[in-house]
């Protein structure tokens, strides 16, 4: 039986492994301020597809909507709306401008993302991660 | 005499359908009526009175008020002077406001909060009725939740300009509400900021929770269940549902309870929760977590404080 010695799994290597197992049509979602990026289906949500593959590229909280510590600005690329995003955190004007939360859009195109959360200072410090 | 407990919790939904698909499908609560308004009312099986839960159509999510029940409709009256005489203006709503509700004594918490003590709501019976009664009934559904239990409110809290809403938020329940206080979290040097503060007006650990945060809101709506082995039975519905769950089954240092966090699907979150983990009482010493060991205190059997739990809430 053959033992996998292979190195220790970069990013790249972590989306090959997932496209094993999920063979839905995907697309490339960059993270800019850190120069991450992951595969992500265009049926599901920027971070349901992020959380999917165990990331943490995005900050992640009520995964609904409500809470808005997942919010980004959509800078290159398109997405679609799967559902409400809360006013408290995203106005019509901040959408307008390429605001939303990456938990309720799903891309459908290939698309670069700025991490516009509250929590970005923490997900800076790694404490998002947690 | 005096305040009893929750009454009810109003909360702010985003998509209507799928927040009563949630709460009577996830949580097991019945639908009792719906206003002119599109407010939908909902009670758990084992409360008699007619609902717990208002859910109103909104574009954001989070708490619009929470109401505590008194015995007697004259102590609104008392209530009414003695949270005046603390400097804190009240509006007193007339009966019908809320749907078979009587009058409602309506002021701001120090934390901003949106509180309602009331005396009358119509009493239409637990589903077992109160002659001979089952156990439980054979309509149940979900996690069968029996009532709503307590709220946790985050209350700004910022030691360097002085701020800490919990620590008055506490005093007013003490002073002026009549609770009582079972546990406590403190921060600081010698633990001199009060971060999380747990407050009982029954024999229940907490009727209602204080935690410090950047800004104020709803941190969880929380719902009883009987046992652990209920709790497990809760996740298996939400992992059937696709609940988004924040914190899995687990227990609480604070209060010994039973839990499990997760999002309703506007992000508010809800909490099921197991376990009458001691008898409070008035004399009862008050339970200090220190801020070295609050974590556990928290979610007790890993120690981790999820970032999500002081920073994702509505």
């Amino acid at each position: 039986m053959p033992i996998n010695h292979a190195a220790p799994c970069s990013s790249e290597c972590k989306e090959n492994v997932s496209s094993l197992f999920d063979t839905r049509p995907k697309v490339n979602v960059h993270i800019v301020q850190t120069g991450e990026s992951y595969a992500c289906s265009t049926n599901e949500s920027l971070l349901q597809g992020m959380l999917n593959l165990g990331r943490k590229c995005i900050p992640a909280g009520c995964v609904n909507g409500g809470c808005g510590v997942c919010k980004v600005k959509v800078v290159e690329g398109t997405v679609r709306s799967l559902g409400p995003i809360s006013r408290a955190h995203v106005a019509v004007e901040e959408e307008v401008a390429g605001y939303t939360l990456a938990c309720r859009v799903a891309p459908t195109v290939e698309v670069r993302l700025e991490v516009a959360s509250k929590l970005e200072k923490l997900l800076a410090k790694g404490l998002a991660s947690q | 005499m005096g305040i009893m407990r929750i009454g009810h919790i109003s909360v702010k939904v985003m998509d209507m359908a799928a927040a009563v698909k949630h709460y009577e499908g996830v949580l097991g609560l019945n639908k009792v009526m719906e206003d002119k308004n599109g407010n939908v009312y909902l009670k758990c099986w084992d409360e008699w009175d007619k609902f717990s839960v208002i859910l109103t159509p909104s574009d954001r999510a989070g708490m619009n008020h929470v109401a505590y029940k008194v015995e007697k409709d004259a102590e609104l009256d008392e209530f009414k002077k003695k949270i005046e005489a603390a400097g804190v203006k009240t509006t007193m709503l007339p009966e019908g406001t809320l749907p078979s509700t009587g009058r409602m004594l309506q002021f701001a918490l120090p934390s901003g909060h949106d509180m309602r003590l009331f005396a009358m709501k119509e009493c239409v019976g637990t589903d077992v009725g109160s002659t001979n009664p089952e156990p439980w009934p054979d309509s149940i559904h979900g996690a069968g939740a029996h009532w709503l239990d307590h709220c946790l409110l985050m209350c700004e809290f910022d030691p360097a300009k002085g701020v800490n809403k919990v620590a008055e938020n506490t005093k007013f329940f003490i002073d002026v509400l009549n609770f009582f206080q079972t546990e406590q979290a403190t921060v600081g040097p010698g633990g001199a900021f009060q971060l999380a503060s747990f407050l009982s007006v029954s024999s229940k650990p907490h009727d209602i929770a204080f935690v410090g945060g950047a800004t104020p809101g709803l941190h969880h709506l929380s719902f009883f269940l009987d046992s652990w082995h209920d709790v497990l039975k809760a996740a298996d519905v939400m992992g059937k549902n696709k609940v988004r769950i924040d914190v899995a089954p687990t227990r609480h240092g604070i209060t010994r309870g039973e839990t499990i966090y997760f999002f309703d699907p506007s992000g508010n979150r809800n909490e099921t929760f197991a376990g009458l983990g001691y008898q409070a009482q008035r004399d009862r010493p008050i339970t200090t977590w220190t801020e070295d060991e609050v974590a556990r205190g928290i979610f007790y059997h890993t120690g981790v404080l999820a970032a999500s739990f002081t920073e994702v809430y509505t």
